[in-house]
């Protein structure tokens, strides 16, 4: 569904991400892990679109739909919950902006207030910013960190999202850190450090592989 | 569509954002405020040195007139703080930029004034700067005023001689008293005396003084005052609500405003992480720049408008001289439209280099200062501060504003305004898209 071609990210001198290719299949959860500063949210910027690669491509199927979670949470603080959702739904081309907003808005438990959303807490927070990326029913789901502050619950729920997603011939690719992530949903598993892809291939190799010690 | 979201947005933050507003409101007015306060009375009382080396007494007599020093001085000196100092200590704050002039009595002026023989003089130093030529006028009109009081006591003292010579009686001259028949009393000797040709020559003499003196008292005032300057009551607007003033006011108010706004709503989109959402295919980078702009083009207009009324509701319950000219409101909020949206322009510009909206309003505030105080200066004394006020859009909104609500003939003036305004929102806003790549960095 989406692919990068040799895709590297400079920030200045800094270098954020070698050259690097990788590809996303219909019906997969796509796992990118790796420590601190390894260049996964760089990478899921990258394939998002929402950054622009200082060298490759990035290929995406036509009629390709792909919804972007960062790992900070990415709305207007000032607006409620639900004005945030309307806006987003509004820009996303949903014909019933206002419908969306309700049913994302109760999907994923968020307050039904005028609080602006910069007062929720963390948790309802990153509640809002995947409610956000659900919008405009996306093929392919970049999610970045996104069981960090999430409780138990919605962990789960997010994860029964993520295999719905991929049964539906969809894609998912999560950067993550937390071991209960890749053995509850991840197919498939990359491994990123100091920029570079080390590891890329099904999640059972990755479990026999050198790069799983090395995350243990 | 999608930049009109953006800035139905933006005015929603801005609405749930009272207290910003608020600030972003009153700042700029009393900013405006201050100005013309300072504009209006700063300098008005320069402070000038009075050195008295002839050691005046507080009261003196001149042409028989009894002047009081003191207070003729503190009268004819209005305009400026004058304070008595000694010779050294004039001297002293005069170098120092403490005062701005020193004026001297020399030694043996009360002599020579009484003397009425020549004229005394009084000497004016002054230091260098930007008020010294005002404060020279304004010891001009104190001397003025001054010579104008002796002038009265003068003309007063040659009336009086003129009608000893008419009337005869006592009189005083240069200190000495003496009695004069006068053309009345030579008359009434004449008529006591047979008539006769030599008699009668003298009779015509007296007839024809006595006409000429009458038109000699007249010809005193003449001279004395040549021309009079008369001063009917005051009309036409106050200060306050002058054209100069209100087009000043609100290019102020929507320059702040509209150049706040626009850089920190940009910067924002950073600040809140949400660029990154936007910039993947929801909104492009000049459909961002546009919400912008428009966010501060409507922002300039709404508030523009509110203050053009509270100037207008104060012109008509005061009753001003010629009204308010509410037929021209339209032709001003096109001219806040685009003034704004100038002005958006540049603050799109420092939002997107600046791609933190704290930083981004820092660097608005410092910039908008010295933009407004450019437009102050007047170019015919300093060219440059006008050439650079040009690129700007604030002297340009002040020109559009002062002609589209009180030129007879407006038109030249708006179109000529307008295509600098819309000239200035161009460059910006080019360049401004060009910035916003760095809110992706």
């Amino acid at each position: 569904m989406i692919a990068a071609r040799r895709i590297a990210r400079r920030f200045g001198a800094q270098v954020a991400l070698e050259p690097t290719s990788l590809e996303v299949w219909d019906g997969e959860v796509l796992a990118l892990i790796g420590p601190n500063g390894a260049g996964k949210s760089t990478l899921l910027a990258l394939l998002a679109g929402a950054l622009e690669p200082s060298e490759g491509v990035i290929e995406r199927r036509s009629g390709v739909r792909v919804g972007w979670a960062p790992q900070r949470p990415a709305h207007y603080g000032r607006l409620s919950a639900r004005q945030n959702l309307v806006l987003f739904a509004r820009l996303e081309g949903e014909s019933d902006p206002n419908g969306a907003a309700e049913r994302l808005a109760s999907g994923h438990g968020l307050p039904d207030d005028d609080r602006p959303s910069s007062t929720l807490s963390v948790g309802n927070r990153q509640r809002l910013n995947l409610a956000i990326t659900m919008l405009g029913d996306p093929h392919v789901l970049l999610l970045d960190e996104p069981t960090a502050s999430l409780d138990p619950l919605q962990r789960r729920k997010l994860w029964e999202s993520a295999s719905q997603l991929r049964d539906a011939r969809g894609a998912v690719v999560l950067a993550t850190q937390n071991v209960e992530d890749l053995e509850h949903v991840a197919d498939r598993v990359a491994v990123l450090l100091d920029g570079r892809l080390l590891f890329d291939g099904p999640f059972e190799e990755y479990q026999r592989s050198e790069a799983a010690a090395i995350f243990a | 569509m999608r930049a009109y979201l953006l800035l139905r947005k933006d005015l929603l933050v801005l609405r749930r954002s009272p207290a910003l507003v608020a600030i972003l409101v009153l700042y700029p007015v009393m900013i405006a405020v201050l100005i013309g306060l300072m504009a209006t009375y700063a300098n008005a009382k320069p402070r000038v040195g009075l050195v008295d080396e002839d050691h005046l007494p507080p009261t003196i007599v001149v042409a028989g007139k009894r002047f009081h020093v003191d207070r003729t001085i503190e009268e004819v000196s209005r305009n400026v703080d004058l304070v008595h100092l000694s010779p050294e200590e004039a001297d002293r704050q005069l170098d120092d930029g403490r005062l701005v002039a020193v004026i001297d009595i020399p030694p043996g002026f009360l002599v020579t004034l009484k003397g009425l023989l020549h004229s005394p003089h009084l000497i004016l130093r002054t230091g260098q700067g930007g008020i010294t030529p005002r404060v020279e006028q304004q010891m001009q009109a104190l001397v003025y005023n001054l010579n104008l009081r002796l002038q009265r006591a003068f003309t007063a003292a040659d009336r009086g001689y003129v009608r000893l010579l008419v009337e005869g009686g006592r009189g005083t001259v240069l200190g000495r008293d003496f009695d004069v028949l006068g053309l009345d009393g030579t008359q009434r000797l004449l008529d006591k005396l047979p008539p006769g040709p030599q008699v009668n020559r003298i009779r015509d003499f007296v007839h024809d003084a006595r006409i000429a003196l009458g038109l000699a008292q007249q010809a005193v005032d003449a001279t004395a005052h040549p021309i009079q300057l008369e001063v009917p009551p005051e009309r036409g607007r106050s200060w306050a609500l002058s054209a100069q003033v209100q087009a000043y006011a609100l290019a102020l108010t929507i320059t702040f405003l509209s150049l706040m706004l626009a850089a920190g709503a940009i910067a924002s989109e950073r600040d809140e992480n949400v660029i990154g959402r936007l910039a993947r295919g929801l909104v492009s980078l000049g459909q961002l720049v546009w919400a912008k702009i428009g966010l501060a083009a409507v922002v300039a207009v709404l508030l523009g408008s509110a203050v053009a009324l509270i100037f207008a509701v104060a012109i008509q319950a005061g009753n001003v001289t010629g009204g308010e000219p509410w037929q021209r409101l339209p032709l001003l909020v096109v001219g806040l439209a685009m003034a704004g949206a100038a002005v958006g322009a540049i603050g799109a510009l420092i939002g997107g280099l600046a791609r933190e909206a704290r930083t981004a309003s820092l660097v608005a505030i410092l910039l908008v200062l010295p933009v407004v105080f450019l437009g102050l200066v007047p170019r015919e004394i300093v060219p440059p501060a006008g050439w650079l006020s040009d690129l700007f859009p604030f002297v340009h909104a002040v020109r559009f504003f002062a002609a589209a609500l009180f030129d007879v003939s407006p038109w030249r003036t708006l179109v000529y305004e307008a295509a600098w305004l819309i000239g200035i929102g161009a460059v910006f806003g080019f360049l401004a898209r060009l910035g916003a790549r760095r809110l992706l960095a």
